[in-house]
C-alpha cells in the first residue's frame, strides 16, 4: 500500500517552489560535544521533508536551532536567500517568518479550552469585542476538521479533558490554521494518533504540500516518512548520513543508514552468573510479551532500549524505589544506587563541592545522627575518584565549576561511595564528550566484573553495544531480549522499530475519570456547605429568611468576598498573598482618613498605594523572589502605613461611599446583589481575552512564553486586577463600619485562602471559579454567626475555619492525582 | 585590592558576616550619637534578641529544606506555649518540670501536625502552617480564659531575665543553642541530607535520601523550639497575652534571610540568624531612640525583608545560570536563550 502512495506523491511533488528557508553549515557543540556537525538543509515550498534518525543523532537540536530556540556554534540561516544574523534569530523571529513546531511534548494550556488556545496563538485581530470567543470557536472547529475530518472535538472543551491523542490533534490542527505559515515542523506527530488519524494528516499534508506550504516530519515510523515525504534526510551521530528522493528509500535502507558499523566499546564477556545471584527479577504484566521473567544477576550490565518514553525510565524508577503496585512486576534483592543523566535536574547539588557530592552517597545510607568529618569523607572518596581518573584537586572546587563529563565522573563516584549492589544509569552520558564516554564503558565493565549489577537506560543506541544484554521495551513493556553477539546496533533499530507503538491504555482514562468524580464532589462542597449552614441558621430562627435579615447576615461577608476575588486573581498565577486583607485595611483607613478630609489628597493616596500593589507583583515575577515573603513583608508595610495615618480606630466614612454600599431596593437584599454582582465581574474579567492570558500564565508559564507573551507585564496586570479589588473591599470596610482600623482587614488574608480554596481553584495556579470562591467567603464569614446560632462561643471561629481548611486541603490532595512525593 | 577579594569570596561562604558588620556599624553609631550606648545597652539588646534569636533558628530549619517552605504557624505556638505555661507551672518552682513537658509535648505535636500535612499530603507549608496557626489561636483563646493568674515561677522568671556577672542567662542559651545548631548542620549526617534535600529534591532522592523524615523533623524542630521560646517569652514580659507572638512571625522570617541562608533552601547558617537578630531588635531599638511612630517601625520592618529578598534573589538566579552554563546538557533548556527576554511582548 506504502507503494502506491509512494507512486502518488511522487508525481505530486514534481515542482519545487521557491525556497522557504535554508540551514547551511550548522554545527552545535555542547562542550566537546557535536550535536550537530556541518548540516546543511534547504526548505523548499511545496517540499515535505522526512527527518529520521536515532536516538541522539541530532534531530531536536537541528529543529531547535531551526525554530529559534537556540543558537548554532557555527552556520548560517537565510530565507528566500536573505541571510539573517542568529543574533537577531529567536522564536518570535521564526514565527514571524512563518514557521510553526508542533513540539512532541504538548506545548497547550491544559487548564484552556481548545478555543482559548487557538486565541494565544494567534491573538491578533480579537480586540476584546464581545464574541471574540465565537470567532476562534469557529477557527478551531474549521481547522480541526479541515486536518481531521470527522474528530469530534468540542472546541469548547477543556484541553486538559482531552485524550492525547486529541490534544495532539488540537496542536496540529493549532499550527497548520496559523495565518502566513511557510514551514510547520511536526516532532513525532503521530506518536499518539492511530491508524485512521494518521491517514488523514498524511491527506492533509499532502494537500497543503500541494498548495505550496512546507513540511518537516519526523517520525519514527519509517514506512510513514516512505508514505508521505518527497525528501528524506537521515541524520546520524550529528552528521548527515543521506539525503535524497524518498522514491529511493525503503525501510531496510533507512535502517541500515541509522544504525551502522560495530563500536569499539563492544566488550562481551560472559558473566559468570548463578542463580544465587539474582539481585532484579521483572515478572508479570511488564515480561508478559517476552513470555519469561527476566533476572539480572551480579557481574553483567543490562541495557534497556526502545523508542524513548516506552517505560525504560520507569522501570529504572521502578526498581529504585518499588511501588506497591508494581511489587509484583519488580523485584529488587539488594540495595540500589542511581546515577542520573539529566545533572541539573537530578544529580549535582549545585552549592556543594565536589566532595560534599560524592560524600552524600554514602552518608545518606548513614545514621541521621552521625558525625561527619571531612577527613574520612575525602579519604572515601578518593578511592572512588581515583578510579574514575577524576582528579582529587578539584574536590574542594564548586560542582558547577566542573564540565558535564567530570559532573557525571563525581555522580558515579557518588555511586561508588555508596557501595550498592545494583547501580541503575539514566542516560549517564548525556553531554558527555567521547573521550570522557570511552572511559565511561571501560569504567561500567569494570564496575560490573567487580559483583555489581548495572541497569542502564540510555538514549543513544549506540552505547548498548557495551551491555551484556539488551531488553527491548515498546509501550511500556518488554517485547525483545538481546544478548551477547546478538546485539549490533542495527538489530537494536530493527528491533525497537519493528514493533508496533501501543496506544495508551484505557485503565489511565478511567481512572483520571473516578478522580474526576471525586473532584466534582469536593467542588461542590462550598455550595453544599453553605446551604447547610444558611438552613441550619434558619431552622433555628426563621427570622433569617427575611430580606432584613439576610442583608443583615451577608453585608460583613461582602468584604470578604472582594479580598476573595483579589487573592484568586493571585492563587491564579499560582502565588500567594499574604498581605491582601493588611492592603484592604489600608485602603479603609486612606478613604476614611485622608479621603474624607481632603478628597484630592486621598484619590491620589489610593492610586499610589495601587500602584505599589501592581509594582510589588512586577517585582516579584522580575527578580523570581518568593511572592509568600515579599507580600508577608508587604503586610507590614501596609500596617505600618496604615497606624502611621491613623493610630487608634476611627475616622469617618465619607457620605458618597455610604451611599454606594448602603442603598436598597426594597425586596432583595442589597448585599445580595453586590456579591452577585463581584461573582459576575469576576466571571467577566475572567471570559476576556485577558483573563484566558492569565489562566494561562497560571497553567503553563513555557508555552505562553512560547507563543510570545510577556511575563512581566501580566505580573503587573495580575497585580493591578486583585489590587482594585482588594482596594474595593478596603473602601465597603469603611462603608460598613462608618470607620476604620488598619487590624479590621488582617482576618481576611487566610479567609479569603481558604475560600479560594473551597471554591475550587488549585493553588498551583490556573483556575479561577468565581462562584464556587464566593459561595466559599460566604461560608466562611458566616461560620462566627452559625457558632453564635448555635451558641458555641466566638472563641471557636478561628479553629473551625481553620479545620474546614485543613479538612478541604486534605481531601483534594486524596482525590487528585498524586504527583510524585517529594 | 586582593585582600579586598580574597575578604569577598571568603564572604560569599561566610554571609553571616555580613549582619555582623551591621550589628557592628549601627551600635557604633548609636554610641556616637547617643553617647550613652554602651556594651551593657548592648547586651540588653542581645537579650531581646535572644527570643528572637530562638525561634529564628527553628524557622531557619523550615526555609532550609527549600521549595519556599517556611513556618508560619511559629507566632501562634509562642502564644499558646505561653498560656500553657501559665496554666501548668502556675507561678510553683514545683510545677516547673511539668511546664517544660508540656511545651516540648506541645511543640511536638504542632509540629508532627505540619509534618503530616506538609510531607503527608502534600499540602504546601505556608497554607498548611497558616491553617495550623488557626486551630491554635482558638486554642489560645480558650487558654486565655482558664489561667489562674499572670504569676511566672521565679526560676523561669530567673532564666530569662537573670544575668550571671553581666551576662544575661537567656542570651548565653541562644548563643549555646546557635553553637550547637552549627555544629549540627555542618557536623551531623543530618545537617547534610537537610542540606541536600533543600538543594535539589529529585537528586536527594536518588542519592537514597528519604526526604520526608528530613523535612518532617525541621517542622519538628521549628515548633519545638518556638514552643520552648514562648514557655521563656512569657517569663520574660511576666504573664502572656494574646498575640503576644505575632511580630515573631515576620521578623524570624527576617532574621533567617538577613542572616544568610538562603530563602530557596539547601544553605543555612545558624550565626548568621543570631546576628541578624540582633541587627533586626537593633533597629527597632534605635527607631525607638529616634522616635519614629510605631507604624513607622514597621514599614522599616517590611522594606528590609523585601529589600533583602530581592537582592538575594539576584544572587541565587546568578548562581543558578551559572550552575546551568558549566554544563551542556543536551536536553536542557539552559543552554538555549532565555526566552522571555528574546520574545517580543505582545
Amino acid at each position: 500500500m506504502s507503494h502506491i502512495a509512494v507512486a502518488v506523491q511522487g508525481t505530486a511533488a514534481a515542482p519545487a517552489g521557491p525556497s522557504v528557508v535554508s540551514l547551511s553549515g550548522i554545527t552545535k557543540s555542547f562542550g566537546p560535544t557535536l550535536a550537530n556537525a556541518g548540516i546543511d538543509l534547504s526548505v523548499r515550498a511545496g517540499e515535505v521533508i522526512g527527518l529520521v534518525g536515532g536516538n541522539g543523532a541530532g534531530k531536536s537540536t537541528l529543529m531547535r536551532i531551526l525554530c529559534g530556540a537556540m543558537w548554532p556554534t557555527l552556520g548560517a540561516i537565510s530565507f528566500a536567500s536573505e541571510e539573517v544574523p542568529f543574533a537577531a534569530y529567536d522564536t518570535g523571529e521564526a514565527q514571524r517568518r512563518g514557521i510553526r513546531m508542533v513540539h512532541q511534548e504538548l506545548s497547550l494550556c491544559a487548564n484552556l479550552s481548545v478555543a482559548e488556545n487557538f486565541f494565544l496563538e494567534t491573538p491578533g485581530d480579537s480586540a476584546s469585542r464581545p464574541g471574540w470567543r465565537a470567532l476562534y470557536r469557529t477557527r478551531a472547529r474549521a481547522a480541526l476538521d479541515a486536518v481531521f475530518p470527522g474528530n469530534g472535538i468540542d472546541a469548547d472543551a477543556e484541553v486538559g479533558h482531552l485524550t492525547i491523542a486529541e490534544r495532539q490533534m488540537v496542536e496540529i490542527a493549532r499550527a497548520a490554521a496559523t495565518p502566513g505559515v511557510k514551514l510547520i515542523v511536526l516532532d513525532e506527530p503521530t506518536s499518539s494518533l492511530d491508524l485512521d488519524r494518521s491517514k488523514q494528516l498524511r491527506a492533509f499534508i499532502r494537500g497543503r504540500a500541494k498548495a505550496g506550504l512546507a513540511f518537516i516530519f519526523i517520525s519514527h515510523k519509517l514506512q510513514e516518512i516512505i508514505d508521505i515525504a518527497t525528501e528524506v534526510v537521515v541524520l546520524r551521530n550529528g552528521r548527515m548520513a543521506w539525503q535524497g528522493h524518498a522514491s529511493d528509500a525503503s525501510i531496510g535502507k533507512l535502517v541500515q543508514l541509522m544504525g551502522g558499523d560495530a563500536d569499539p566499546i563492544h566488550q562481551h564477556s560472559v558473566a559468570a552468573a548463578s542463580s544465587q545471584d539474582v539481585l532484579v527479577r521483572l515478572s508479570g504484566a511488564l515480561t508478559a510479551e517476552l513470555g519469561r521473567d527476566v533476572d539480572i544477576v551480579r557481574g553483567e550490565i543490562v541495557g534497556l532500549a526502545g523508542l524513548e518514553g516506552s517505560g525504560q525510565k520507569e522501570l529504572l524508577h521502578a526498581i529504585f524505589k518499588p511501588d506497591r503496585k508494581q511489587q509484583a512486576t519488580v523485584a529488587r534483592h539488594a540495595d540500589a544506587g542511581f546515577i542520573a543523566g539529566d545533572r541539573q535536574k537530578e544529580g549535582v547539588f549545585p552549592l556543594w563541592s565536589v566532595l560534599g557530592n560524592i560524600s552524600i552517597g554514602a552518608l545518606a545510607r548513614r545514621s541521621a545522627l552521625g558525625v561527619v568529618s571531612e577527613h574520612a569523607n575525602s579519604d572515601t572518596a578518593k578511592g572512588a575518584a581515583s578510579k574514575l581518573r577524576l582528579d582529587d584537586k578539584r574536590f574542594p572546587s564548586n560542582i558547577t565549576e566542573l564540565s558535564g563529563g567530570n559532573q557525571q565522573k563525581a555522580l558515579v563516584a557518588r555511586a561508588l561511595v555508596a557501595d550498592t549492589p545494583i547501580i541503575l544509569l539514566d542516560d549517564p552520558t548525556r553531554g558527555v564528550d567521547i573521550a570522557t564516554k570511552q572511559d565511561f564503558y571501560r569504567l561500567c565493565n569494570e564496575i560490573a566484573r567487580g559483583g555489581r549489577a548495572l541497569i542502564w537506560h540510555t538514549t543513544e543506541d549506540a552505547e548498548l553495544l557495551a551491555c551484556d544484554r539488551v531488553l527491548v521495551f515498546s509501550g511500556g513493556h518488554i517485547v525483545n531480549e538481546l544478548a551477547g553477539g546478538a546485539i549490533t546496533e542495527q538489530a537494536i533499530v530493527g528491533a525497537s522499530f519493528a514493533q508496533p507503538a501501543v496506544s495508551q491504555s484505557n485503565a489511565d482514562s478511567e481512572r483520571t475519570a473516578m478522580a474526576g468524580l471525586g473532584r466534582k464532589l469536593v467542588n461542590a462542597a462550598p455550595f453544599i456547605g453553605l446551604a447547610a449552614v444558611l438552613a441550619i441558621m434558619i431552622a433555628i430562627n426563621p427570622a433569617v429568611a427575611s430580606t432584613f435579615g439576610l442583608d443583615l447576615l451577608l453585608m460583613p461577608a461582602l468584604s470578604l468576598v472582594l479580598v476573595t476575588a483579589a487573592q484568586m486573581f493571585i492563587v491564579g498565577g499560582s502565588e500567594i498573598d499574604l498581605g491582601v486583607g493588611a492592603f484592604a485595611g489600608l485602603v479603609s483607613v486612606i478613604s476614611a482618613t485622608l479621603l474624607y478630609d481632603q478628597p484630592w489628597l486621598g484619590a491620589l493616596a489610593l492610586v499610589a498605594a495601587l500602584a505599589a500593589y501592581a509594582g510589588l507583583g512586577g517585582v516579584i515575577q522580575a527578580r523570581k523572589i518568593p511572592a509568600i515573603v515579599v507580600t508577608l513583608g508587604a503586610s507590614f508595610i501596609w500596617v505600618g502605613i496604615g497606624y502611621a495615618l491613623q493610630p487608634t480606630p476611627g475616622g469617618a466614612s465619607p457620605d458618597w461611599l455610604t451611599t454606594l454600599f448602603g442603598w436598597s431596593i426594597g425586596f432583595m437584599p442589597t448585599s445580595i446583589i453586590m456579591i452577585a454582582a463581584v461573582a459576575l465581574i469576576v466571571l467577566v474579567i475572567d471570559r476576556l481575552p485577558l483573563g484566558v492570558v492569565l489562566r494561562g500564565f497560571g497553567n503553563n508559564p513555557a508555552a505562553m512564553i512560547r507563543s510570545g507573551w510577556s511575563p512581566t507585564r501580566y505580573a503587573l496586570v495580575r497585580y493591578l486586577i486583585a489590587g482594585l479589588f482588594a482596594g474595593a473591599a478596603g473602601l465597603s470596610l469603611t462603608a460598613i463600619n462608618t470607620a476604620s482600623d488598619i487590624n479590621s482587614g488582617n482576618s481576611f488574608t487566610l479567609l479569603s485562602v481558604a475560600a479560594v480554596v473551597m471554591g475550587g481553584c488549585s493553588l498551583l495556579g490556573g483556575i479561577i471559579s468565581p462562584v464556587g470562591a464566593v459561595a466559599g467567603a460566604v461560608t466562611l464569614s458566616l461560620i462566627g454567626a452559625l457558632l453564635g446560632t448555635l451558641s458555641v462561643s466566638s472563641d471557636y471561629n478561628a479553629a473551625t475555619q481553620g479545620l474546614i481548611l485543613i479538612a478541604l486541603l486534605t481531601l483534594r490532595s486524596l482525590t487528585a492525582d498524586r504527583r510524585s512525593e517529594s | 585590592m586582593n585582600a579586598f577579594a580574597s575578604f569577598g569570596l571568603w564572604a560569599q561562604r561566610n554571609r553571616w558576616i555580613w549582619a555582623a558588620i551591621g550589628v557592628l556599624i549601627l551600635w557604633l553609631i548609636l554610641s556616637v550619637v547617643t553617647n550613652r550606648f554602651s556594651l551593657s545597652s548592648l547586651s540588653g539588646v542581645i537579650l531581646s534578641a535572644s527570643f528572637l534569636t530562638v525561634v529564628g533558628i527553628g524557622q531557619m530549619f523550615v526555609v532550609t529544606t527549600g521549595r519556599g517552605n517556611i513556618d508560619l504557624s511559629v507566632a501562634s505556638v509562642i502564644t499558646l506555649s505561653a498560656f500553657v505555661a501559665l496554666l501548668t507551672i502556675k507561678g510553683q518552682d514545683a510545677n516547673l518540670a511539668i511546664g517544660i513537658f508540656a511545651a516540648v509535648l506541645l511543640g511536638l505535636a504542632v509540629g508532627a501536625l505540619n509534618s503530616l500535612l506538609v510531607v503527608g499530603l502534600g499540602i504546601p507549608a505556608i497554607i498548611a502552617t497558616l491553617a495550623t496557626g488557626y486551630v491554635l489561636a482558638t486554642a489560645t483563646l480558650l487558654s486565655n480564659k482558664a489561667i489562674p493568674g499572670f504569676a511566672v515561677s521565679p526560676a523561669l522568671k530567673e532564666l530569662a531575665t537573670g544575668r550571671i556577672s553581666g551576662v544575661p542567662i537567656m542570651a548565653a542559651i541562644a548563643i549555646l543553642g546557635v553553637a550547637a545548631t552549627s555544629f549540627v548542620l555542618r557536623y551531623t549526617v543530618f545537617g547534610q541530607l537537610l542540606s541536600a534535600v533543600g538543594q535539589n529534591r529529585a537528586a536527594a532522592r536518588l542519592a537514597g535520601i528519604r526526604n520526608g523524615p528530613v523535612v518532617a523533623s525541621a517542622f519538628i524542630i521549628s515548633s519545638v523550639l518556638a514552643s520552648l521560646d514562648g514557655l521563656l517569652l512569657g517569663a520574660y514580659i511576666g504573664g502572656a497575652f494574646l498575640e503576644m507572638g505575632q511580630p515573631y512571625l515576620l521578623q524570624s522570617i527576617a532574621a533567617v534571610v538577613l542572616g544568610g541562608t538562603l530563602i530557596f533552601g539547601g544553605s543555612a547558617t545558624a550565626l548568621g540568624t543570631l546576628f541578624a537578630s540582633i541587627l533586626l531588635i537593633l533597629i527597632v531599638t534605635t527607631m525607638q531612640i529616634i522616635g519614629l511612630p510605631p507604624g513607622a517601625q514597621d514599614i522599616v520592618q517590611g522594606i528590609v525583608v523585601i529589600f533583602v529578598l530581592a537582592l538575594a534573589g539576584r544572587q541565587a538566579m546568578a548562581r543558578r545560570t551559572s550552575a546551568d552554563l558549566a554544563d551542556g546538557d543536551k536536553d536542557s533548556e539552559a543552554t538555549t536563550k532565555v526566552p522571555a527576554a528574546t520574545v517580543q511582548p505582545r
